[in-house]
């Protein structure tokens, strides 16, 4: 176990330094003057030679590459992005800034999508060939296949606009200073709603169909038809042999839903306007942020890198056929 | 043996009806010039956000353009994107997973690693920023996409390749002589293509869904081209009064990404030997 989690370590290591680097050569291969850019926009009040230079230096662009580079990694090593140019503030303090709501956004999302999607792929893996599992397996199909942004965009119409039932968008309503504890509680969670709904549908067919092929898998082995042939009856059977075997790649999909989650949530949080990391991104994207635009990429791949070796080491925890098979 | 593979696609009913779908949306992009009578972007300013009528079956936007025209000619942009986005990614992808299946060793670690690292980045946020950064057109969405997707193919056909190239008739096929390329382009890369057709036919759903989600956002193709993503990205301005600029190209975007989506599946199903 030991080799395993220390060989599992260093290519996450790489792998964070593959990802800098990439960040790094993208940002640096994209075509134009960032300072030129910023200079346009009147960023910076004075056009002169002089200021630019300064500014230049400032960032660090006068400069090799290499020295750029490791200027930047060291920055990353100690949270340390730069200042962003369209907020001026440190990167690190616009990220932790709205990180929570992004947090709080996908977290909802996520258990929903899990609560729901599991236990329907378990039930519907149960059912294989009749009509529940036909059913349920070309709707996720088909839910899955439908644009988020859409999706959104009917939800708002039918929700907010038609039947006023809900907000159309923020965290918040206008009076929310002047509302009772459970007032505020109510309308926070009726900012929520859509949100939630457009992020967990598409992750919810994710899980369902990944849940159920995991136990069209294990069904499929020895051990299971061994169970039957004893006797074993066909609910002990599903709940104690097949369920619990196959809960185990579950644990490998949850970490690979995080980037899936991160990248609904530009769309999710732009068509909400939810003030979140996705709407940072978009933003900064469009006011070529540099700064900010390489902190979030790097942050996210990061979480994304963290969540898969977290599943990657539960997973040859409670599976020794894992861990044996890497140490050999 | 094709003969029975498509025999075998044909016993689910949606999946050909997708397959028959795709034909036809296929054929309406390639002649979309011919179907339409006017202009995808002529204006017509006093007749804008018009509702479906014979004369405008999908109704109007706000400048007046027709929105059924402008969908005709959006579809070629759709498809274009879906198939040359998929077929870089397939030509990436089988390239670099044959060298690290064949060769194994110091091959496959360095394209295991770049998969890695690949895999870790936030699809959206990847193609959204090299997109804006190099500014949008066509041709930075298909090197986008197909810079971000080709590990899906290229993990198949190394797994693929791990196992077929010790077989008997690779083996076979060196013994008499055959040199390294031949090895792979004639004999295992054809053999390898099973899973990589499936994931391919997956791939032009996702790359459909994201570059109508990036003419959404205002990424896709330069103005005043019409693409289905941004007929959405005007309907949502005027979602209280125009529900014929929300539903039609949402429908178009969804079953079209269905279709492929529902082939993708039925030809898992075909070529998974322990499915019927």
């Amino acid at each position: 176990m030991l080799v395993y989690i220390v060989r599992r370590l260093l290519y996450a290591l790489l792998t964070f330094i593959g990802i800098t680097i990439a960040t790094f050569a993208l940002i640096h291969v994209a075509p134009g003057d960032p300072i030129q850019y910023y200079v346009g926009r009147g960023a910076i009040t004075s056009s002169s030679a002089a200021a630019m230079e300064a500014m230049r230096h400032e960032f660090h662009l006068d400069e090799p590459l290499p020295r750029q580079y490791a200027y930047w990694l060291k920055g990353i090593l100690t949270f340390d992005f730069g200042r962003s140019v369209t907020a001026h503030q440190p990167v690190t303090t616009v990220i932790s800034d709205k990180l929570p709501r992004t947090l709080l956004l996908n977290v909802i999302a996520f258990i929903v999508a899990a609560a729901i999607g599991i236990p329907v792929g378990l039930w519907s893996a149960s059912r294989s060939g009749r009509l529940f599992d036909r059913g349920s397996a070309i709707s996720f199909f088909l839910l899955y296949s439908l644009p988020t942004f859409w999706v959104a965009l009917l939800l708002m119409d039918l929700f907010s606009i038609r039947l006023g039932w809900l907000p159309l968008f923020g965290e918040t309503s206008d009076g929310y200073a002047d509302m009772t504890r459970a007032g505020q509680l109510l309308d926070r969670m009726r900012h929520l709603l859509l949100p939630v709904i457009t992020l967990a549908y598409g992750q919810l067919a994710i899980f369902a169909r990944y849940s159920r092929s995991a136990v069209s898998e294990v069904i499929r082995q020895d051990f299971v038809t061994t169970a039957r042939a004893k006797g074993v009856g066909e609910g002990a059977v599903m709940w104690r042999h097949a369920f619990r075997n196959a809960l185990l790649p579950i644990i490998t999909l949850i970490g690979l839903t995080v980037p899936y989650l991160i990248s609904s949530s530009v769309i999710v949080e732009e068509v909400f306007q939810w003030d979140g990391i996705g709407m940072l991104y978009f933003d900064s994207i469009r006011a070529r942020d540099y700064p900010t635009i390489m902190a979030l990429t790097v942050v996210t791949s990061i979480v994304t890198l963290l969540s898969m070796l977290v599943a990657d080491l539960l997973y040859a925890a409670a599976d020794p056929r894992v861990r044996l098979e890497a140490d050999r | 043996m094709r003969r029975t593979a498509w025999q075998r696609f044909r016993r689910s009913k949606l999946a050909t009806l997708a397959v028959a779908y795709v034909v036809l949306i296929t054929i309406i992009a390639a002649a979309a010039p011919m179907l339409t009578a006017g202009s995808p972007d002529a204006i017509e300013l006093n007749a804008h956000l018009q509702p479906p009528s014979t004369q405008h079956p999908f109704g109007t936007d706000n400048l007046g353009r027709d929105v059924l025209t402008r969908m005709i000619h959006g579809s070629r942009v759709s498809l274009l994107v879906g198939y040359s986005a998929t077929a870089l990614s397939l030509i990436i992808g089988s390239l670099l997973g044959a060298l690290a299946g064949y060769y194994g060793g110091a091959a496959d670690w360095i394209v295991s690693r770049l998969i890695e690292v690949v895999l870790c980045f936030p699809f959206l946020f990847l193609v959204l920023g090299i997109v804006a950064l190099f500014r949008p057109s066509i041709y930075t969405i298909l090197i986008a996409l197909a810079l971000t997707s080709w590990t899906t193919e290229a993990r198949f056909v190394r797994a693929e390749f791990l196992r077929i190239r010790e077989l008997e008739y690779a083996l076979a096929a060196r013994a008499s002589g055959a040199g390294d390329s031949r090895i792979i382009f004639r004999h295992l890369l054809p053999n390898a293509l099973a899973p990589v057709i499936v994931s391919a036919s997956f791939g032009v759903a996702s790359a459909i869904l994201t570059e109508s989600a990036l003419s959404f956002l205002g990424f896709g193709v330069a103005f005043p081209t019409a693409s289905w993503g941004s007929i959405l990205a005007i309907a949502k301005d005027y979602i209280e009064f125009a529900w014929w600029l929300v539903v039609f190209p949402g429908v178009a975007i969804f079953l079209t990404v269905a279709a492929f989506n529902l082939i993708g599946d039925r030809l898992r199903d075909v070529f998974d030997p322990k499915e019927g």
